[in-house]
């Protein structure tokens, strides 16, 4: 097997490793700040019929002008956004009926909500490296202060789907925001075992436990059919991977893999040829995300539709269109 | 190692068995290197979508 496919295989233990003490951390901290459970949702009026777009950050989103196509094609359902692709979204004239927050880490993900307390361009090159929102990575100070302003104006009519793990610094920035905060609980562990973490946070708190499959946008995906019932179901921007030509130091986990293999990082990235004759490249936990993607979705009661024209989720149950074929369809 | 140095011959050098403390330190440099590169947030296998809590005593969680 790969050395890429093999990493792959042990992340999920991995990843209980790498997030659940801070992610316990930060919903003790959030406990006074919890109103609302993510079951309320369901009763909220976001969007007509039975029909959701799912939006996450990936190099798609822009590279096939997802967004602005999204507006132009008069799309009145739900839109459930990946806090990654608020900015992207925003800008492009997108307001999401809700936009989801999973990742605990304390100082970077509040700059997906624009940062109020940044003032420099930080030394963590995080935002720059990466190709999720390239208007973040030309000029940051200015690009973040413009965020700042638009997520206010629009906040209001925003909702957050927050997990209790989120970072402490986001939930401050959604109040400031008046974005109406949702909350759950991130799945842990096996809710069954006796000593279950997931078991004891729902005790604690009340607060159904959503089973995330790694990363937010699985999450926002789990959020728009098992929360908000929706039965038709379409990605945008969800491509677990880098396009063709992307260099292994513009990646997410690069700094991680260059320090963990040395000169054969290069080894533990896995690339897969997807329908439209490109080739993608990903490091491992991306292609953890898509193996656990494409489990969930064989189990999930609804249609998943890849419209992002890019990316390496494919397989069954899924069904690729565009996303004018799906709003029109 | 015992187990591979069965045979008609003798070895010259004197091999010690790996301690337990090292191999516990090799685990956890590995178990923390893993941790870096994992996602940000779980996956909890055949365990649903969502789960909440026990009602009338069944655990199952919402497909």
């Amino acid at each position: 097997m790969d050395l890429g496919k093999q990493i792959a295989s042990r992340l999920e233990a991995a990843t209980f490793d790498r997030i659940a003490g801070i992610g316990l951390e930060n919903a003790a901290l959030n406990r006074p700040r919890i109103k609302h459970s993510i079951l309320e949702l369901a009763e909220v009026e976001l969007g007509q019929g039975d029909s959701a777009v799912v939006i996450g950050a990936g190099p798609s989103l822009h590279r096939r002008e997802s967004l602005t196509r999204l507006g132009k094609s008069g799309y009145t359902g739900t839109i459930v956004a990946v806090d990654g692709a608020l900015g992207s979204c925003l800008r492009a004239g997108v307001v999401p009926h809700v936009v989801v927050s999973v990742d605990p880490h304390r100082e970077r993900i509040v700059r997906w909500f624009g940062d109020p307390g940044l003032t420099a361009a930080p030394s963590d090159d995080y935002f720059r490296r990466q190709e999720m929102d390239p208007a973040l990575a030309a000029d940051e100070v200015a690009a973040n202060r413009a965020l700042i302003e638009l997520v206010d104006a629009h906040g209001p009519r925003m909702r957050a789907a927050v997990a209790t793990a989120a970072a402490p610094a986001v939930v401050a920035r959604c109040e400031t925001a008046g974005i109406a905060m949702y909350w759950w609980n991130p799945m842990y562990d096996d809710y069954d075992r006796a000593d279950s973490i997931s078991r004891r946070l729902y005790e604690a708190n009340g607060l159904p436990c959503l089973n995330g499959g790694g990363n937010v946008g699985t999450t926002a995906w789990v959020m728009a059919h098992a929360v908000l019932g929706k039965s038709r179901v379409a990605l945008l921007g969800i491509d677990f991977s880098y396009p063709p030509g992307t260099p292994y130091a513009r990646t997410q986990y690069y700094p991680e893999l260059r320090e963990m293999l040395g000169d054969a990082y290069e080894q533990a990235y896995v690339r897969t040829d997807n329908p439209f004759g490109e080739t993608w490249m990903c490091d491992p936990a991306y292609w953890w995300f898509r193996g656990v993607f494409l489990e969930m979705a064989r189990e999930a009661a609804c249609r998943t539709v890849n419209c992002t024209e890019g990316g390496i989720l494919f397989g069954d149950p899924l069904e690729v269109a565009t996303i004018e074929e799906f709003v029109h369809g | 190692m015992k187990e591979f140095l069965k045979g008609n011959y003798k070895v010259a050098k004197t091999i010690e068995e790996k301690k337990d403390a090292e191999a516990d330190s090799t685990d956890a440099f590995e178990k923390k290197a893993l941790s870096r590169l994992g996602g940000s947030i779980c996956f909890v296998s055949k365990k649903g979508f969502l789960w909440k809590g026990d009602s009338n005593g069944s655990r199952k969680a919402d497909r």
